[in-house]
Formats: structure tokens, C-alpha cells, sequence
């Protein structure tokens, strides 16, 4: 199950977990991200997706997102 | 009197609280004052922030142990949105920055009413000696330490069981040198030095909270005993209390040391002998208890930064009984929330 | 249009934890552009990272803030430039340049005052271990030496008997000032006798006369009543000498020890907050010294301060080389520079300033140095914003302690360079190569390599 499609996203940069209750706060690229991953989308198209939004290098973008999967599975998200 | 907004810090009423929510609760009694409170926080949590009989209005504050600057940048913020008449600080930690930049309030238009510097550091806990002779009373046998070695020589020196206590915050008890070692280690991490290690006397502990005006005379002070503490020694229970001889002393504290502003006094009392043990440049959080017996210390205190009339300290009887109890207050996440991403709640 | 790119932060929420100032750019982040108006980016791209910068107008500044505050009070005040804080010679030069006479430890540092041009008599020689050459030489050049321990008295009763003249000399005193640790391994203790017993010996041997009196009681003292305890018992035991052996006190040395603006670990309040300025140290020594002198004595009242002098004035820049994750998932950067350039990262939390505005939310990191060991920690938990490669850092205050005491350890020692008053940027120790590491070596013969092999 796609843990990440239960989070409750505000607009704020705060995200709620009610399966866990835990709460976090996001940055607003870390938002983005989180939608596309909550949406599906690999993390190529979500790289894709911030350098289409942000001014970034792909390369940037690429890393970027994988240092961020990477702090999801820490928390317990992904 | 217009309405008047008055920051309040330290309203985290946990299972250790600081004064703030007993301040504001006395201040919201005094009708005279109008008060609207602004109250200051240092976590998303502080349960203050969530109490809005009492607090109407919370921001989240930089901690003032980082730059000064940012830190009055701040209180310019807060002023300017919600206009800022009068500062209570009252946490131990955030004392010192106030102290060493109270022209800057004043010129910001915030009245204070706190103790000086050097008042500040007579209350240090490498000091009070000085005090005690001062206030004509007696300390327990003291050592200030700055390595392990002069502790474990303190321990030593004073047997065992000893208090061993950080330079601004927490005490605990040791029964054993092991016990002392690791305390001290602890103290040290959190606080830094020196660490202050003394003999425990054995008698009651009665405590005084009080004002004075800076020029040897009294806003008001009040005695109580603790009858029952939690398992942080935090007051659960209590009684006020007339004991003479530490009544005597605290008045001789404000007349001899010209105090300004609120302080506690902890101290121990063997028959006519009181010991001092502590004195906390601040309003203790059961502040409220001397609100309750007719003594309204932080409204007393307001009037007189603001140079207002007010009578002189009225008297209490001893024997009311205080009781702290729980209770619980259910809202939802949307208050939490703007603390954590506005920093403002209310 | 796109908008500004910041990396993508999520911060899991923790009771205790919750202060958005922890994580908000605009309080706790701190940019640092420029040095004295030169920006970081042409002084790396001309010197390199990492980089030690110091600022000619902050070191002038603070020595003659420091030395107004005492001399204003006092009517005969010299400051002793303390060596070991900083040699470089450009440091060196600028201190006496302001007045300063040199105060030396070793026979190293007293060959680099030398070499600067500074006469004996500007130097004050102290420490454990002065050679007989070094004494020798010191007492020719008229050296003030203060005598650390009852050997060196015989040797320089020795130098006394072979230059054939009685040698002035002072006396290096440890006390107790109320200050922990105390300093007792450094010349003779007062309390307990020892010095008087010294004196007694000075006096009897007929070759040495005791013409001052020297102390210092540690390093970082935050307290100023602890100097004025000092200097109230070296006057009272200067009076002491006089009525015992007649030995009449020209001057009194109160060390250095000074604290600088620099956070130590471990203290929870900030500097601006925790740190007397230097007028309260001041006050409570020259009103000690005046309250404990006989009316009309006005001995030399030496101060050989290091710290407070020059730390504010050294910056280090490093560049970030690499961002990785702890496996706890703390965010990690490592420098180009750590603990090897920052000996007193041991000590110190630094101010550490960005060289420019990064957005986005702060993350708890760790900065690590280059070295290939554990120890190398600049700052274990420090609130950043995510930060991209080459990123540079700017660590202050390093001016002091950090130039004498960096370490060889598997890494070239950088390009330090100074921002004069005038706005250029001068080299005042040039980086190291290979050749600087190599010179000293000799390989034997038999360990040549032949071809690699
Ligand atoms: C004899 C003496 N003088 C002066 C100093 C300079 O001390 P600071 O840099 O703390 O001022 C030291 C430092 O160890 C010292 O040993």
C-alpha cells in the first residue's frame, strides 16, 4: 500500500500522518516532490518536474530527489 | 487604563512549568489592567499556546540562547504587530540577554521590571554565601566545582548524601559518589560549569515568592510551605505559611541587596535556623498561589513598571491550601499548525 | 517562470524541537559576503580554499580598544605581545607596530622576535623550559626572564657568574585566584610559601635581584574579580619582598587570558551575552592595583593578552566537497578544512556564516573536516539550510590559537592572507607544497626505489 497517498498535505508545508500521527514539516520543493510521489510518478519524472517548475540542473534535480526518497524511508514513509 | 499588551514567557505549563501561565492568569485578574497577553514560546507545544482564556495571542520565539539580534528583532516584530507595553521574561535562561540589553527595551517602548546585573549575579549559586551573610542567614556547607576531581574532593569533603546542582537550572540529589559523578557529567553537558555541590540539611522547605522595588522596599511577598511535590520536586500541594524568621530574611534580601523585581526564595528551616538554598531571580510557577490569597505579585509589579499608584503590599493569612490539579483541553491540529509554520497562533 | 530552486527538506516534527526559528532561514542563518569589503568569492578564487583571512582594521582596533581601556585608567600600562597565540610575522609586526613589546615561551618564539627586529629589552621571556643558550643569550640582550622553577634560578645564577654582574630577573607566580583549573604547574605557588622560599633563595644566592613579578591564571576567565583577587595578592607579596630582602618591584604581570567573543562548548548563553567586555576586566584590575598600592607607586602594569587581541580578526573559509546522509539520516557536509586548521574547535563552537543566501528550511547537520579520523568534527549539530557543493562556510573567530597549533596531519596547510586597512589583500604565509613537507627528510640510500619497485 502507497503509504505516502494517506499523508494530509497543507498547503503550509506542514504534513500530518494519521496512521501514525506523526507530523512534519516541509520545504516547498519537498512539497512537490511529495505530491508527484503521492501521484505515482517515478523519481525521473519527478526530477523532471522540478526542473520544469525551479531553475535547476537536471543533475541537481536527480540527486536531489533521491536524497529526499531516502529521508522518506527514514521516517517511515516510503 | 487602556488595554494594555503585556508579553508573558515561560507558558509551558508541563509537568515542569514556567511561571508564564500563573503570570498571565494573575494579570487577566486584575480588571484594572485590561491585560492582553502575548504569550512567548520556545516549542509549537507549550500548552500556553493552546490556553486562550489566558493567553490571547502566542509567537514562537528565536531561543535566546542564539544572536541577541535576531532575538529583538523579534520583540520589534511582535510590538509592531501587536503593540508590546510591558516584558515579564521568565525563564532563568532568557534573563541574562534581557539584563544586558534593557536600554534597548526601554527604547523600543517596553517597560520591564528586573533585577540588575549585578543583582543578577549575587543569585548565581557560586554567591550565595555572600548573600546569606548579607541576609543574616545560614547556607549549607557549598562547593563550586569545575572538574571532576574538585567534585569528587567536594563529596568528600561534605559526605554523602549531597545535592549536586547545575549553574542555572536543575538539582538532584546524590546517594552515592557514582551517583554524583554521573549528575555532575549530565549538569555539565547541558549547562556548562561550574557545578555546585551541597551538604543536604535535614527540616522543612518553605519557600517565599515576593517584588521588591529596587529601592528597599516591598511589593509584597508571600510565604508557603510545599506539602507535596512530584517526582520532579515540582509544588503539588501547598500551604502559606508565616514563619518570622524567613519572612525577616526575605525582607532583609530586599532591603540589603535593593532588589528589583520578583524572586523566589527557596529555603530550609530548622526550628528558628533557615538555610538558604536557592534564590531564583523570577516569579516561581506557582505564581499564582499569592494571586490566590490576595497578593497579585505580577499585577503589583505591572503598576509599578508603569509608575502607577497602587497601595501598600497587602497582608495574607497563612493556612490556604493550594492544589494544583490536571485537566486537559481538546483541540485541532490547526492551532498547532500555524505555530509550526507561521510561528503565531491566536 | 521558474521559480527560485531550494532543495527539498522534510523535517520530522519532535516535542522540544517545534521553534521555527530552528529551522527559519531568516533567523538563524547567517551570509557572509565579504571580509573588509573584499568579497569570499574573489579571495578564493585568487588564494584558494581553504583560506585563513585576517582583518587588519579589526586586529588595530581591538588592541587599541584593549589597551585605551587600561591605560585611560592606569598611568603606566604595557602590553606584551603573546606569541604563541599567533607568530605569524605579519601578526607579530602589527602588534608591535601598535606598541606592543613581544612575550615569548620558548627559544623559538624568542628567535622570531629577534628576527622581526625586536630588541631584547622588548622581550619578556617566560615558560618551563628556557635552554641555557636561550637564557644565556636573553640575559646579553637584557631580556626581562621570569624564572619558572628553581633550576632555572641556579642556571641563571650560573649566567649571573659567568657575565660577572648581578641579572635582574622576575618571578612567575601561581595563586589562587578563584579560578579552576588552577594553573600550579607554572612557576612557584604564593600561598603555600613556595615563592617566598624562592626569594629567600634568590636572595641568598647574591647574583639575582627580583625586579618584577609575573602571573597568569588561565586562559577564557569570564570573571573579572578573579584578576583583581590576582593582582591584589601579587602586589601584596611584591611589599613582602621589599620589607624581606629589599627587592623593589618594577613591574607586575598579570598574564593574559582574556576571553574573545567565541562561544565555548558547553556554555549555553551566547558570547554578547556570556562575556564581560574588556572595560569591566579593566576597571576591576586597575582599581585593585590602585587600591593596593602605597600612594606614589606607579610600577609597570603588564598585560600579555592573546586571544581577546586577535581572535575576531581570523576568519577561515572552507568550501563544502561533498553532502551525504548519516545513516540516522542526519544531514552531513564536509569541508575542505576541519580540525587540522582549527585546533580550537576542540573548545569552540563557531559562528559559521554562508556565502550567500540558500533558501529553504534548516535540517540538523554535522560539518566534518577532510582528516581520515573520527576527532575531525567542526560543528556536530548545527541548523542549515541544504547546501550545494562548493557552498562556503566562513568559521570565526579563528585568529587565535589556530595559525600556532594547526596540525601537519595528511593535508597542506593553506594561503593565509590579511585584508590591510587600505582594502588589498596581502599574503602572509604562502600555502604549502610537497617541498615544504620534504625538506627536512633525508631517505638512506639502500630505500631508494628503483623504477617504482
Ligand atoms: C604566560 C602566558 N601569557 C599569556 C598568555 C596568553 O593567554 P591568552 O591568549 O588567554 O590571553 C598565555 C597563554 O597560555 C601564557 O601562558
Amino acid at each position: 500500500m502507497n503509504r505516502l497517498s494517506q499523508l494530509a498535505l497543507s498547503d503550509e508545508g506542514f504534513v500530518f500522518d494519521p496512521q501514525t500521527g506523526d507530523s512534519f514539516q516541509v520545504s516547498e520543493t519537498g512539497m512537490a516532490v511529495l505530491r508527484a510521489l503521492k501521484e505515482g510518478r517515478s523519481d525521473e519524472e519527478t526530477a523532471q518536474q522540478l526542473v520544469a517548475d525551479f531553475e535547476v540542473s537536471l543533475e541537481e534535480a536527480r540527486r536531489d530527489c533521491t536524497d529526499f526518497r531516502g529521508q522518506l524511508k527514514n521516517f517511515g514513509l516510503a | 487604563m487602556k488595554d494594555l499588551a503585556i508579553g508573558v514567557s515561560g507558558i509551558n505549563a508541563v509537568d515542569n512549568p514556567g511561571p508564564g501561565v500563573g503570570v498571565a492568569r494573575s494579570l487577566k485578574e486584575a480588571e484594572d489592567l485590561n491585560a492582553r497577553i502575548i504569550g512567548l514560546a520556545y516549542d509549537a507545544m507549550e500548552p500556553g499556546i493552546y490556553m486562550d482564556w489566558v493567553v490571547d495571542r502566542s509567537f514562537i520565539m528565536p531561543y535566546p540562547s542564539g544572536d541577541g539580534a535576531a532575538y529583538f528583532d523579534r520583540l520589534a516584530f511582535i510590538r509592531d504587530q501587536q503593540g508590546l507595553d510591558v516584558l515579564i521574561p521568565n525563564l532563568d535562561a532568557e534573563l541574562p540577554l534581557y539584563l544586558k540589553r534593557v536600554g534597548e527595551l526601554k527604547d523600543m517602548g517596553i517597560a520591564t521590571f528586573l533585577p540588575s546585573m549585578e543583582q543578577f549575579k549575587l543569585r548565581g549559586k557560586d554567591k550565595l554565601a555572600e548573600v546569606a551573610e548579607r541576609m543574616d542567614i545560614k547556607l549549607p556547607k557549598t562547593k563550586v566545582c569545575t572538574s571532576l576531581d574538585q567534585l569528587i574532593a567536594a563529596v568528600d569533603e561534605l559526605g554523602l548524601p549531597v545535592m549536586v546542582k547545575g549553574s542555572f537550572y536543575k538539582a538532584y540529589a546524590a546517594y552515592t559518589t557514582t551517583q554524583a559523578v554521573s549528575h555532575f557529567h549530565a549538569l555539565v553537558a547541558e549547562w556548562g560549569y561550574p557545578v555546585i555541590v551541597q551538604s543536604i540539611v535535614s527540616g522543612e522547605e518553605l519557600n517565599v515568592i515576593g517584588v521588591g522595588d529596587g529601592a528597599g522596599g516591598s511589593l509584597g511577598i508571600v510565604g508557603i510551605k510545599k506539602i507535596s511535590v512530584t517526582a520532579l520536586g515540582k509544588i503539588w500541594t501547598g500551604v502559606t505559611i508565616k514563619h518570622r524568621p524567613m519572612l525577616d530574611a526575605a525582607n532583609r534580601f530586599i532591603r540589603e541587596l535593593k532588589w528589583r523585581g520578583p524572586f523566589e526564595l527557596e529555603c530550609i528551616v530548622k526550628g528558628d535556623d533557615v538555610y538558604l538554598i536557592e534564590i531564583n531571580p523570577r516569579f516561581p510557577a506557582w505564581v499564582y498561589f499569592a494571586t490566590g490569597v490576595g497578593v497579585n505579585l505580577p499585577a503589583r509589579l505591572v503598576r509599578h513598571a508603569l509608575g502607577v499608584d497602587q497601595p501598600l503590599a497587602p497582608d495574607y493569612e497563612a493556612g490556604k491550601l493550594f492544589v494544583r490539579y490536571s485537566y486537559e483541553l481538546v483541540t485541532d491540529m490547526v492551532k498547532f499548525q500555524q505555530a509550526v509554520t507561521r510561528g503565531e497562533v491566536g | 517562470m521558474k521559480r527560485p530552486y531550494e532543495k527539498p527538506v522534510i523535517n520530522k516534527l519532535r516535542s522540544g524541537l517545534m521553534n521555527k526559528f530552528g529551522w527559519s532561514p531568516a533567523y538563524a542563518r547567517k551570509v557572509r559576503t565579504a571580509i573588509d569589503g573584499v568579497s569570499v568569492d574573489e579571495l578564493c578564487g585568487q588564494f584558494g580554499s581553504p583560506l585563513f583571512v585576517y582583518s587588519e582594521r579589526t586586529a588595530r582596533r581591538t588592541y587599541r580598544q584593549m589597551f585605551n581601556a587600561f591605560s585611560t585608567r592606569y598611568p603606566n600600562v604595557e602590553f606584551g605581545w603573546s606569541y604563541k597565540t599567533n607568530y605569524l610575522q605579519a601578526i607579530c609586526a602589527l602588534m608591535h607596530q601598535e606598541g606592543s613589546i613581544a612575550e615569548v615561551v620558548s627559544a623559538m618564539e624568542y628567535d622570531k622576535a629577534r628576527l622581526l627586529g625586536i630588541p631584547g629589552e622588548k622581550i619578556i621571556f617566560n615558560g618551563p623550559h628556557k635552554p641555557m643558550a636561550a637564557l644565556e643569550k636573553a640575559v646579553v640582550e637584557g631580556a626581562v626572564v621570569n624564572v619558572d622553577n628553581l633550576d632555572e634560578i641556579v642556571d641563571l645564577e650560573t649566567v649571573a657568574k659567568k657575565l660577572n654582574r648581578t641579572v635582574h630577573v622576575g618571578m612567575r607566580l601561581n595563586l589562587d585566584a578563584g579560578i579552576y583549573p588552577q594553573w600550579s604547574r607554572f612557576g612557584f605557588n604564593l600561598e603555600s610559601g613556595q615563592a617566598l622560599d624562592a626569594a629567600k633563595r634568590i636572595a641568598r644566592g647574591g647574583r639575582l635581584k627580583l625586579n618584577g613579578l609575573h602571573c597568569h591564571i588561565g586562559t577564557f576567565i569570564m570573571d573579572p574579580q578573579a584578576y583583581a583577587r590576582e593582582i591584589t595578592k601579587m602586589v601584596k607579596f611584591g611589599y613582602e619582598l621589599r620589607e624581606a630582602f629589599g627587592f623593589e618591584m618594577e613591574s607586575y604581570d598579570i598574564g593574559g587570558g582574556f576571553p574573545s567573543k567565541s562561544r565555548l562548548k558547553g556554555v549555553y548563553l551566547p558570547p554578547e551575552v556570556a562575556i564581560p567586555g574588556i572595560d569591566e576586566f579593566a576597571e576591576a584590575i586597575t582599581h585593585a592595583f590602585s587600591e593596593a598600592l602605597k600612594p606614589g607607586d606607579f610600577p609597570k602594569l603588564i598585560i600579555e593578552s592573546g586571544r581577546a587581541v586577535i581572535d575576531e580578526a581570523g576568519y577561515l573559509i572552507t568550501s563544502i566537497v561533498a553532502a551525504k546522509r548519516l545513516a540516522d539520516g542526519t544531514r552531513a557536509y564536509v569541508a575542505d578544512g576541519g580540525v587540522n586548521l582549527l585546533f580550537t574547535a576542540f573548545w569552540y563552537k563557531f559562528n559559521v556564516e554562508l556565502d550567500r543566501e540558500v533558501g529553504g528550511i534548516n535540517e540538523t547537520s554535522v560539518i566534518y573536516g577532510p582528516l581520515c579520523m573520527n576527532i575531525d568534527a567542526i560543528d556536530e549539530g548545527i541548523q542549515l539550510p541544504p547546501l550545494k557543493r562548493g557552498t562556503r562556510l566562513i568559521f570565526s573567530p579563528v585568529g587565535a590559537y589556530n595559525n600556532t597549533q594547526w596540525l601537519q596531519f595528511i593535508e597542506y596547510r593553506p594561503n593565509v592572507v590579511l585584508v590591510t586597512e587600505s582594502g588589498e589583500v596581502e599574503i602572509i604565509r604562502e600555502a604549502e607544497d610537497i617541498t615544504d613537507i620534504q625538506r627536512r627528510e633525508r631517505l638512506p640510500k639502500h630505500l631508494e626505489l628503483k623504477n617504482g619497485k
